[in-house]
């Protein structure tokens, strides 16, 4: 438990709303943001800035800094898709994830995290889900480039790969039809999990300073099912 | 067909290949290697007063080799080149997209310019949307393959140019999705992740000494790759017959500079 940890939770939809309730009730002191340009835009400049100004301006520095990206509300085939359909699965997000990744910095200082909440399918695509799939890799690739510059500041990053389920709509199934498309046997842990007992206790482990020696990681939490290196 | 090869069979005979960024470095020599193996090829160039030359060359070197003007950031410039190669060949095989915009410096996250990131996303990211779109009918007609090039920075991410890692990264997964989406269409999806001797390494070489160096240090065969005779290989390979039951996947031609697959 991180009593009193400062959280600036970038994100909106259940996943976000699931953290955000989780991390409040492991004592996390946690203002939510809901970024400017979830609208498909690809601003990575000052679009997010005011939010994220107003959020540190709630709860002082963060010690934790958590984003969930937007993903698409059902699945598309690649060929099936409009040019602004994929600018905003694909492009759209890992703007707003550099976005927001330059935005935090200049509030960041020795001992933070910065944490994207992202479905397996980086690691392993989906179909109908291709530009989604592709953005949350390249937001890992993020992740570990940020570990890189940032690590001798004292700051580090991670990803938590967390279920599909999670991740996308819950009302439209696409979550458990990636998933089983994965693997043949189902979660080995019984289910994808919840963000509120399942996922949030991570991040806060994450937050801790017996953390500290991992950055650039992907720490997998979807049960089970994921578990190639 | 059957994938049994004799000595000195070509692998690509009567196959077309349209490769993007195909005037110079890793393109130029993907493009050479399969048009010794048979294929039709097509270079897609930004710049035809460079692509030009490179077909021209080609072609005296007794290859049916041909130039299109491509700007790969335009949507109507992919569909132009791969109707132009459909056109002059009745068919597309493989498609590979290697063009991308310069990577740029060594460069801080805080520092990243929005025309930097609209550059490299127009593409690498939403060019290879438009050119798969482009080229699904004609690939599925022919059960043929695209190939994407990531690289090691996709994987293991970068200090110095972060955006280029996230292309790349984002190239690799999507090569994914498309395998799971195409497969049913008899199309492969696979990425190349080279370290090769280019243009664009000869400049990264003058931003950065030490990279030589480095690059020798972390590579086990000791040497770093050619464009034609070690990367162009790879490309016929996975655009032949001989590749028919691998999609999805990434191989690295780096003399093992990257392991961590």
């Amino acid at each position: 438990m991180a009593d009193g940890t400062r959280t600036l939770l970038v994100g909106d939809g259940p996943l976000a709303d699931g953290l955000h309730d989780g991390l409040v009730h492991r004592g996390h002191v946690v203002a939510q943001v809901v970024p400017v340009g979830a609208d498909g835009g690809t601003d990575i400049g000052a679009g997010i800035d005011a939010g994220i100004g107003a959020g540190v301006s709630l709860i002082g520095p963060p010690d934790l800094v958590v984003h969930v990206p937007q993903v698409p509300a059902g699945p598309v085939a690649l060929v099936d898709q409009t040019t602004q359909q994929w600018v905003e699965a694909c492009e759209a997000p890992m703007a707003e994830a550099f976005a927001v990744a330059r935005a935090c910095r200049p509030h960041l200082s020795d001992g933070a995290r910065l944490v994207w909440v992202l479905p397996t399918v980086a690691m392993g695509g989906a179909a109908g889900y291709v530009g989604s799939a592709a953005a949350s890799e390249g937001i890992r690739a993020l992740a570990k480039s940020a570990a890189r510059q940032w690590g001798p500041d004292g700051l580090t990053t991670a990803v938590l790969a967390v279920a599909p389920e999670l991740a996308f709509p819950p009302d439209t199934g696409a979550g458990a039809r990636t998933s089983a498309a994965t693997t043949l046997t189902g979660p080995a842990l019984g289910g994808p999990g919840d963000a509120f007992g399942d996922i949030a206790p991570l991040l806060d482990l994450l937050a801790d300073p017996a953390a500290r020696f991992m950055t650039g990681a992907t720490l997998v939490a979807d049960g089970g099912v994921w578990m190639a290196p | 067909m059957s994938p049994d090869l004799a000595p000195g069979d070509k692998l690509l005979e009567g196959r077309v290949v349209l490769v993007t960024g195909g005037a110079s470095g890793l393109g130029l020599g993907m493009a050479t290697a399969m048009a010794a193996h048979g294929a039709a090829v097509v270079l897609a160039c930004r710049r035809p007063e460079t692509g030009e030359p490179a077909a021209v060359q080609l072609r005296e070197a007794g290859h049916d080799v041909r130039c299109v003007r491509c700007d790969v950031a335009s949507a109507d410039d992919l569909r132009a080149a791969v109707e132009a190669t459909v056109t002059a060949h009745g068919r597309l095989d493989c498609m590979i997209h290697n063009a991308i915009a310069p990577t740029l410096g060594p460069t801080r996250i805080q520092d990243v310019a929005q025309d930097h990131w609209d550059a490299m996303m127009a593409t690498a990211i939403r060019a290879t949307f438009e050119g798969a779109r482009a080229a699904h009918p004609h690939l599925r007609e022919a059960g043929g393959s695209m190939i994407l090039m990531t690289s090691a920075a996709g994987m293991e991410g970068s200090a110095s140019l972060p955006v280029y890692a996230m292309v790349k990264a984002a190239q690799r997964t999507l090569a994914k999705g498309l395998a799971a989406e195409w497969g049913a269409d008899g199309i492969r999806v696979n990425c190349i992740a080279p370290v090769a001797l280019t243009p664009a390494m000869e400049r990264a070489y003058g931003e950065n000494p030490v990279l030589h160096e480095r690059l020798l240090e972390r590579t086990p065969l000791g040497r770093i790759g050619d464009p034609l005779d070690d990367v162009g290989p790879v490309a016929v390979f996975l655009a032949s017959e001989m590749a028919r039951f691998i999609t999805g996947q990434t191989l690295c031609v780096d003399g093992g500079g990257f392991l961590g697959l």
